[in-house]
């Protein structure tokens, strides 16, 4: 045994001699003056390092200073200043729902969610693409939020009542969805209420999870859970039949059915579990970059309930519509200046990235993943929920 | 003491305890401050962003899903008792998964050694391809193929009481019935007195060199013991797993291990078997190719040589490395997460929705380290009573 310990003594020495060393080298140039022999030029050296600290010093307080004063802005209430001289939005998305938010086959992001955060970086800095997007993982949203990271999220994320205390600020509901269940038609089941034994696949970190446990118990079903950090482990989880029922928003399903190979033999059952509307979501902390995400968002509603889309945007600036004239910064005024933002951010809004509708249907209607617009997601003047505060 | 350099006495600065009390110090001072920065960075961005802290909310019901569980659980439990039922999911993998490494690494750490061609190539490459495979990449890889196996409904079944199917292995489990205790009591008698007739009858096998069966002797007692207590008190009552009524033919009653605990298990015991076997290795090398020469021309048979001379004293080697294989084990069960068991770190992911974040992972870290300095513990002790004595 003496021999395994030998090494490990002889390096604790080696070590300790070293430090040892290296100490004693530091004390001992230290103290040379007291040789008496250089004194002179010792003097000197001592006045030139001392100067040389001096600067030293200053320069480092100076630094300080200026992260301080960066911090200060960053801080206090001025998002949008900092995010102008940055030259572009940092938005939180994701890439692994179709129609919201994914990839597409070169790479670029895509969806209604995307779509938002190029609204919003066409609003304030005149061009769409200047936007970096983060991609969250759903259990991460809340972090992100928190630590103020990101100036934006477009993440379908549902705006409740204790997120919007301890996540951020939740702008207008810009889709409203609602929880659902998809089941295969082999199983026959055609409610969700007999779903009373089933395994359902679920994944962690979303308000699905809770409204599952509260729909189950609220029903007296029995059944039994499987929660999934990654959504597309818990879907495929469901399709090679581990689970006989899947649960998210009725959306995402909808989505999902479209990548599978045999969409026929699923089902999205009838029943609304929950309400889940899905809102863009700011850090809190700067209320005025909260309104400036909240107008842009009723500018592209506005716009289309006012006819304006990408391609009519100059013929209608010009035009004889009073209220279009003034959400494109043609005539009038709706507190665009005050906000901090080009009159007519608008149009540049409206021609890169498009209106309320044209979006819509881009990524959730017809060119996209085949989601019927009619109900709640229409214009109110449709019948419809969708609605935000009048731009005057 | 008079020294040829310095005739006046050792100056300060050439003085080694001197030197270290200021090494100790600085490094003392600096540990200090980057922790008090960790902490005051934390308590002030807490406050400046509003972020929720404390513990008051584990007496309030979780409402959370949890799949399985060592205990009963139901949502209107309280955020503690779920708490609970994710460590004690961590525990059983954990524990599980300690019992089964180290045999199988025990198993293939000997055939490494074999002079068998065949089978130490074989244990070199099973070695080198686990232990050099990311274990979450190993994890998904078992997940998948369980997810190939036929469904609940189609899976096989032997002997009309075992299931196996991609939704997990399900098995005839004892639930206890009154006589439990008393016979829980006898049977841990039965243990002891297999332990002290195991200790007895080697000792006499040493001294004497007859052979006296310590180990079989230990087992029938143990059989023997247990056997009776089953027919005196009837502890035990057997559950057959049986199938539900309904369209998803789920099966109910006895005992289940998931699919995802079943990935889990594999994943963790085949990845850390390929250390252990390794660390085993090692150990036998490290015993000098003497004590084996010596054992035989004593007459000791290959086994006897193993079991009195070189296992024992591998084993001083091979301790300290295993216990922090235990450790890495125990750990590497957060990454259940990905294919869907509820461990602690799933189950206080999906807590977070709710519940502080900043406290939930607290008491995570503090569950972690606790079942880590538990393994620590029983290894240390045990190291102690196989080390040689008299050794540091």
């Amino acid at each position: 045994m003496t021999e395994t310990t030998q090494p490990n003594h002889a390096m604790k020495h080696a070590l300790a001699t070293i430090l040892t060393l290296t100490a004693a080298t530091i004390l001992f140039t230290a103290c040379t003056s007291d040789s008496g022999a250089n004194e002179i030029a010792v003097e000197r050296a001592q006045s030139t390092a001392e100067a040389a600290i001096i600067a030293h010093n200053d320069a480092i307080s100076e630094r300080d200073a200026a992260i301080q004063r960066a911090d200060q802005a960053e801080k206090s209430a001025n998002r949008l200043a900092v995010i102008k001289e940055r030259g572009d939005v940092v938005c939180s998305t994701g890439n692994d729902t179709p129609g919201f938010h994914s990839l597409d086959a070169s790479g670029q992001s895509v969806g209604f969610d995307v779509d938002l955060c190029r609204a919003v970086a066409a609003a304030v800095l005149g061009d769409a693409d200047a936007v970096e997007f983060r991609f969250t993982d759903l259990v991460e949203r809340g972090p992100a939020l928190q630590s103020g990271e990101i100036d934006l999220m477009n993440l379908t994320t549902t705006w409740t009542s204790t997120r919007d205390v301890a996540w951020g600020n939740f702008a207008p509901v810009m889709f409203y969805d609602g929880q659902g269940f998809m089941a295969t038609k082999a199983s026959g089941v055609t409610s969700a209420l007999q779903l009373g034994g089933a395994a359902v696949c679920v994944t962690a970190g979303t308000t699905t999870e809770l409204n599952l446990a509260d729909y189950f118990r609220q029903n007296n079903l029995g059944y039994s859970p499987t929660v999934f950090e990654q959504s597309d482990v818990a879907f495929d989880s469901y399709t090679a039949g581990q689970c006989d029922a899947f649960t998210t928003d009725r959306s995402a399903l909808a989505s999902l059915l479209t990548t599978l190979p045999n969409p026929d033999e699923h089902l999205i059952l009838p029943e609304i579990v929950y309400e889940e509307p899905l809102t863009p979501v700011i850090p809190h902390g700067d209320e005025a970059w909260f309104d400036v995400v909240k107008i842009v968002m009723a500018g592209i509603i506005y716009a289309e309930a006012y006819g304006i889309d990408s391609t009519n945007v100059d013929v209608m600036a010009a035009g004889d519509n009073v209220k279009a004239k003034r959400l494109l910064g043609s005539e009038g005024d709706f507190g665009q200046e005050a906000l901090g933002l080009e009159k007519t951010f608008m149009q540049d809004v409206i021609k890169q990235v498009g209106n309320y509708g044209e979006i819509y249907e881009r990524n959730l209607g017809t060119d996209g993943i085949g989601l019927p617009r009619k109900g709640r997601n229409d214009l109110w003047i449709n019948g419809g929920q969708i609605y935000a505060a009048p731009l005057r | 003491m008079q020294s040829i350099l310095y005739p006046g006495g050792i100056p300060l600065w050439r003085n080694v305890v001197f030197i270290q009390w200021v090494v100790q110090i600085i490094s003392a001072i600096v540990v200090i401050a980057i922790v008090s920065g960790f902490i005051f960075n934390v308590a002030n961005e807490i406050q400046d962003r509003e972020i929720p802290f404390g513990f008051s909310f584990l007496d309030e019901a979780a409402q959370i899903p949890i799949g399985e569980s060592v205990i009963d659980y139901d949502p209107s439990e309280s955020y503690l008792y779920g708490f609970t039922v994710a460590a004690l999911n961590t525990v059983k993998a954990s524990v599980l998964g300690v019992v089964l490494a180290t045999m199988l690494g025990i198993i293939i750490g000997v055939s490494r050694l074999s002079s068998n061609w065949l089978l130490s190539r074989l244990a070199l490459v099973y070695i080198d391809t686990f232990r050099n495979i990311p274990l979450l990449i190993q994890l998904l890889f078992w997940f998948l193929i369980i997810l190939e196996l036929p469904n609940v409904r189609e899976g096989y079944v032997f002997f009309d009481a075992f299931y196996l199917n991609n939704s997990g292995f399900y098995l005839p489990w004892a639930t206890p019935l009154g006589g439990f205790w008393p016979w829980a009591i006898l049977t841990a008698v039965g243990i002891l007195a297999a332990i002290v007739a195991y200790n007895v009858l080697n000792r006499r096998e040493i001294e004497t060199g007859k052979s006296s069966y310590p180990i079989i002797a230990g087992f029938i007692i143990i059989f023997v013991v247990t056997i009776i207590g089953l027919i005196i008190f009837t502890p035990l009552e057997l559950v057959v797993p049986e199938r539900q009524e309904g369209p998803f033919g789920r099966l109910q009653g006895g005992a289940r291990w998931s699919g995802s605990f079943f990935a889990l298990l594999i994943g963790l015991v085949v990845y850390t078997s390929a250390f252990i076997a390794e660390i085993v290795r090692a150990g036998i090398q490290a015993v000098n190719r003497g004590q084996t020469e010596a054992a035989r021309s004593l007459g000791l048979n290959t086994n006897n040589s193993l079991r009195f001379v070189i296992f024992p004293q591998a084993l001083r080697v091979i301790i300290p490395p295993l216990i922090s294989q235990y450790l890495n084990l125990t750990k590497n069960s957060s990454l259940a997460a990905a294919i869907g068991y509820p461990d602690l770190v799933s189950v206080s992911t999906t807590m977070t929705q709710i519940a502080p974040a900043i406290s939930l992972i607290g008491m995570v870290m503090v569950t972690y380290l606790a079942m880590s300095l538990f393994y620590s513990l029983v290894g240390n002790i045990y190291n102690r009573i196989t080390r040689y004595a008299g050794v540091g």
